[in-house]
């Protein structure tokens, strides 16, 4: 294990974080490794976006809140030479994480919304149109099915008719408002 | 008390002979005697809605089936309905090429996420809604017993008059003459057919409508074949508690989950069953969260709380902290006595004498510098022999820490011990007791109650 000095140190000399044009990313959110973050998507100030493990590819439009915390996890177990074929963490468009939840799945489709504190394990897969609710914790293996909900303190589970309605009126008022408080990460020019 | 989470550690004995946490007990300051919650007797104040904060006279409660008329609660998972708007594009059928947008409502559920969309209730345009309610399918047959049972009760009540009336027949008229409503001839023909009917044979007695009787059957419709050939989708079945939420439909199936009006709450006030006094009034504002009138025993009688308990091994004397606290603006004076009896399992020797508590200074709470208490002289340095120093460990304000020695008496369950607190009570409010001209203080009682104090396991 490398120390969190260490670590960033590592990071500071390759800065590999993409950021598309349109993307509204405040400096004082946590970047760190090779991160590529698609247009329209805002990025609070205090959450902590960390590419440990291998890549993390976030899609258009979503909308990632204070504290929370996306994270290629290393795996506890894995040895230094089983390092050699990174795995990428994607995540589709207008998704909504809100504050403090801490998302660790490799996968993640459109249209979800992890609520508060919620959690998600690395093995868990969103599908479309998901709700977490809030601090419930999922680290099951495999995909979860389309519209599936999954709220309160026993878990409880149930199928939506359609997915949660998209917040481009939060977004568009983010993009409006958080410049002016705050400071923005440049988006770098991408050769595609 | 022992802590805000721990307070069933340490009881006391209401008047009733059950014990309870001071949290729970009431004080009556008329009686001076203490009250549980079931000893007491309670009133409904007012109706309310808890999500609308709407005030409800209680006829109009019962009317409405004691639910509010606007809020709704999740058939899902029973949390409140919001109204949520959402504009819906509409294109006009004179000018395709035209578009309007319209401001829609639905129902929406904060927590589990359901929406009136899901079971395809129609977007109302206006806020209030205005959802259309859903009749119990069983509304006539309901119906049709209520009334069954309404003419049996009426029966019945006719037979028990009946019998009455055979007995006082002799001073039926002259009861009838003036105490009945009416015209007296009329009146008293009446009554004189009256008492003439009573000794034929009765024929006037209201008809009773029989109701379709169901039979039991013993042969059952047998289970639908989807239930073997048809793979079960747990989404789409209903849980027990959703169906039992509405008895009347009870649907398996989700699309079948009709939002339910929100149930309302009251506001009780509790009542002395000795002298009637009220114990406990809230406002009636339902959004007050106030009282008119709040005798809980926390702010009469001291608080006796769990300080500090050291290790505890059987038959083994150890030295347990308790916090005496005043919450009177008057000093008050204690004294302790051990009840060394069963339910308690420990041997427990308090200290003798009398204890003095400070009186409480609610702004000594915001203030940087101690209260005073040099003149409670009970610092061991200064010991006196008639008085119970070395048995306080510390005092601050209106608290005091007294070490008590308890010697348990039992290995395999909680050290309890008991003790009587006996406290001088202060009637702050003399007007309450019976006017005594010649006395200027204030009436003081000595008061005693018996608390039970739940120290925890022994070590082994």
């Amino acid at each position: 294990m490398t120390t969190p000095s260490q670590r960033s140190r590592k990071v500071s000399q390759v800065q590999r974080v993409k950021i598309s044009p349109g993307a509204v990313v405040c400096v004082e959110a946590e970047i760190r490794g090779d991160v590529t973050i698609g247009a329209r998507t805002v990025v609070h100030p205090r959450a902590c976006i960390i590419a440990e493990a291998g890549p993390i590819v976030i899609g258009e439009s979503n909308l990632i809140e204070e504290q929370v915390l996306i994270i290629n996890k290393k795996p506890d177990d894995a040895s230094p030479s089983k390092d050699d074929k990174p795995e990428t963490l994607v995540i589709g468009s207008n998704n909504v994480f809100e504050v403090g939840c801490r998302c660790e799945s490799l996968k993640i489709g459109d249209h979800n919304v992890i609520e508060a504190k919620a959690a998600i394990g690395r093995d868990t897969e969103l599908t479309r149109g998901n709700v977490i609710g809030a601090f419930c914790e999922i680290t099951s293996h495999g995909a979860l099915p389309e519209n599936t909900i999954i709220y309160g303190d026993k878990y409880e589970q149930r199928r939506q008719y359609e997915k949660p309605p998209d917040q481009t009126l939060q977004l568009d008022f983010l993009m409006k408002i958080l410049p002016n408080y705050h400071r923005l990460k440049k988006s770098t020019k991408t050769d595609r | 008390m022992a802590s805000l989470l721990q307070f069933e550690k340490v009881l006391m004995k209401c008047s009733c002979d059950i014990k309870s946490p001071i949290i729970n007990l009431y004080f009556c300051k008329h009686c001076l005697k203490l009250r549980c919650g079931r000893c007491v007797s309670h009133e409904v104040d007012s109706y309310s809605c808890p999500n609308c904060l709407e005030n409800m006279p209680s006829a109009e409660a019962k009317l409405k089936k004691n639910r509010c008329a606007n809020c709704l609660d999740c058939p899902s998972c029973n949390h409140s309905l919001t109204t949520r708007a959402t504009s819906v594009a509409l294109t006009d059928s004179q000018s395709p090429d035209k578009k309007m947008t319209k401001k829609v409502y639905y129902l929406a559920c904060g927590l589990c996420r359901w929406t009136s969309r899901d079971i395809g209730l129609g977007d109302k345009e206006t806020a209030s809604g205005g959802w259309e309610e859903h009749d119990n399918p069983h509304f006539e047959r309901l119906n049709e017993l209520l009334e069954f049972y309404h003419q049996l009760a009426i029966k019945e009540k006719n037979e028990r008059e009946q019998k009455k009336f055979n007995k006082r027949r002799t001073y039926l008229r002259l009861q009838e003459k003036y105490f009945s409503p009416g015209g007296l001839a009329t009146r008293r023909k009446a009554s004189f057919l009256n008492a003439l009917s009573s000794m034929a044979p009765k024929t006037d007695e209201p008809e009773i409508t029989p109701v379709k009787l169901i039979e039991p059957k013993e042969e059952v419709d047998p289970l639908p074949s989807k239930y073997y050939t048809q793979p079960l989708v747990l989404e789409k079945v209903t849980t027990l508690a959703q169906r039992l939420n509405r008895p009347e439909f009870a649907s398996s199936q989700v699309e079948g989950l009709y939002p339910r009006h929100k149930h309302l709450v009251i506001k009780r006030s509790q009542r002395c069953r000795e002298c009637e006094h009220n114990l406990s009034k809230p406002e009636y504002n339902p959004s007050s969260i106030k009282f008119k009138i709040q005798l809980v025993a926390l702010h009469h009688i001291p608080d006796v709380r769990i300080y500090l308990v050291p290790k505890l091994y059987q038959a083994k004397e150890s030295i347990v902290t308790i916090l005496l606290s005043n919450p009177s603006q008057e000093k008050m004076e204690t004294e302790l006595e051990a009840i060394n009896e069963p339910p308690s399992t420990g041997l427990l020797t308090v200290p003798e004498g009398l204890l003095v508590l400070a009186a409480k200074d609610i702004t000594a709470e915001f203030d940087e510098k101690t209260a005073d208490t040099s003149e409670f002289k009970d610092n061991p340095e200064k010991k006196s022999s008639e008085t119970s120093q070395g048995h306080i460990q510390f005092r601050s304000g209106h608290k005091l820490g007294v070490l008590f020695k308890v010697t348990p008496q039992t290995s395999d369950s909680d050290v309890v011990v008991c003790f009587k607190l006996k406290y001088k009570y202060h009637n702050t409010s003399p007007s309450l007791r019976t006017p005594v001209e010649d006395e200027e203080k204030p009436d003081a009682v000595w008061l005693e109650h018996e608390v039970e104090i739940n120290l925890g396991a022994t070590s082994p």
